[in-house]
């Protein structure tokens, strides 16, 4: 089998920097791939994808409390007695359930984030891409990570939040480090565990202020679920962070990929210009699709399941891709063109099933924002660097700099 | 007696992201394209069955009152 010709360090240089060969060439070879090395199972097709999403009941959300394997790749020894505290944290995110818990605890915070609701929060999206681009678009140049890409989640997430204006670097330097969560570096257990114990004690007394004078943000949306018995004091902190950093790096990934998709493909980014304000919806999820923020997820086998003739070990880890269902080309038709005109373009993007993206709304008014914002803006952008290099994460498809010129 | 509810789902729009589904598993199943499907206009209360449309990503669900032909959502 032509699979088995292939490495399998899922964090190789190669593989991090051009995800959609490595991958697609397992999911035409090897759809449901057992990798020896990450001692987890690899899908690759849409149809797989959607199937085994689809069937939580088979697929657990509860990874972190359910998988007791030593982290991969390894951390450094001196870190480990770190790794209690980091579990201990992350199962207690949102993500991390399974029903009846997922049911209730997604339930609480359902209503913040309908698509009317995050509707509402256009204007303050718009206005912030406007007043980040006016900053840039004097000197011609910009890393649009730095200037764009980082700075608008963040502004919207601590207005979502509640915390004043002069907290957001703070907010900003503990998002970078929750980040390290899925990286490969040994330290990373560490860098981790700043971001957590930082969130814990900034969020802490806010959630005590807004339990007992509620208002219209989200801690307070949690701080009700605490006293409505659905969260612990404990996961209203966890869950606070998780959407710091849940909507910082997939909305700049967002923002980035796409971007440089446009700068890669003249015709399109004409195509966007000709009608900034119409086409952007169907780009952004041209781009969501073409390169996806979050390349894959995981689940923990809850029971034993047969697939592509593979068997699937109750307690095995399974980790599905995105970035390569999103090109199957049973799936998609041309399915290595960027086309912003693509539609239906059932991307799964944002998963799907019960576990869908809560934020999916605002992400796709802050890269509607972005891209009309950018077309409306710019002839024409540039790349300033032949090298881009990506951060090396098996969940994360994130460009550590995207340098671009107009005239 | 709660009145009864037309709802229609445009498959033009339906992505099968499964948030109606997840919100109201008596009403709305997944058929063999999963999209959704309406199985029982009248198995969730109507404030649930209007949330699920509000909550449903493409804006592909639509509720009217059956017997007035109201529009109810979008609205």
């Amino acid at each position: 089998m032509a699979a088995t010709a292939l490495h399998d360090d899922l964090f190789a240089p190669d593989v991090i920097a051009d995800p959609y060969t490595y991958f697609g060439r397992l999911r035409e070879a090897d759809p449901v791939h057992w990798n020896p090395r990450g001692e987890l199972w690899v899908v690759t097709r849409y149809e797989d994808l959607v199937w085994l999403v689809r069937h939580h009941e088979l697929f657990s959300s509860a990874v972190i409390k359910n998988d007791r394997r030593a982290p991969s790749p390894p951390i450094d020894p001196a870190d480990e007695p770190l790794l209690a505290e980091v579990r201990a944290f992350r199962s207690d995110q949102l993500v991390e359930h399974d029903r009846p818990e997922h049911l209730a605890m997604r339930g609480a915070v359902h209503e913040y984030f309908t698509p009317q609701a995050m509707e509402g929060w256009r204007p303050f999206v718009r206005a912030a891409v406007n007043e980040l681009l006016d900053e840039v678009e004097p000197r011609g140049r910009m890393d649009v990570l730095e200037a764009l890409a980082a700075p608008l989640p963040v502004r919207v997430i601590t207005q979502m939040m509640g915390v004043p204006e002069e907290d957001r670097d703070h907010l900003r330097h503990l998002a970078d480090r929750l980040l390290y969560i899925n990286r490969g570096e040994p330290n990373r257990l560490r860098l981790l565990m700043e971001g957590i114990e930082g969130m814990i004690e900034y969020v802490s007394p806010r959630v005590d202020e807004r339990a007992a004078r509620p208002g219209d943000d989200f801690i307070s949306v949690l701080a009700r679920a605490e006293r409505d018995g659905v969260f612990t004091r404990h996961q209203v902190l966890v869950n606070t962070a998780l959407l710091l950093f849940a909507g910082h790096e997939t909305t700049m990934n967002l923002i980035c990929n796409g971007t440089l998709a446009f700068v890669r493909h003249p015709d399109q980014w004409e195509l966007l210009r000709a009608d900034p304000a119409g086409a952007a919806r169907l780009a952004t999820e041209e781009c969501l699709r073409y390169d996806p923020p979050v390349k894959s997820t995981q689940r923990i086998a809850a029971a034993d399941v047969e697939r592509h003739g593979k068997t699937i070990r109750k307690g095995d880890r399974i980790r599905w891709f995105m970035a390569a269902a999103n090109r199957d080309p049973r799936a998609f038709a041309d399915p290595d063109r960027f086309d912003i005109t693509r539609h239906p373009n059932p991307h799964v993007s944002f998963g799907t099933g019960i576990h869908y993206c809560l934020g999916a709304s605002l992400a796709r008014i802050e890269g509607q924002e972005v891209f009309r914002a950018l077309a409306e803006r710019f002839d024409s952008l540039r790349l300033e660097t032949e090298e881009l290099s990506y951060s090396p994460s098996i969940q994360f498809r994130s460009l550590a700099a995207l340098p671009v010129a107009w005239d | 007696m709660a009145r009864m509810l037309a709802i229609a789902v445009d498959r033009g729009r339906c992505m099968g992201n499964g948030q109606c589904v997840f919100l109201a598993p008596e009403v709305f199943e997944h058929d063999e394209n999963l999209q959704s499907t309406v199985v029982n206009p009248a198995g969730a209360p109507e404030d649930v069955i209007l949330k699920a449309a509000a909550f449903c990503p493409t804006g592909a669900i639509g509720v009217a009152d059956a017997e007035t032909g109201k529009e109810l959502f979008p609205g």
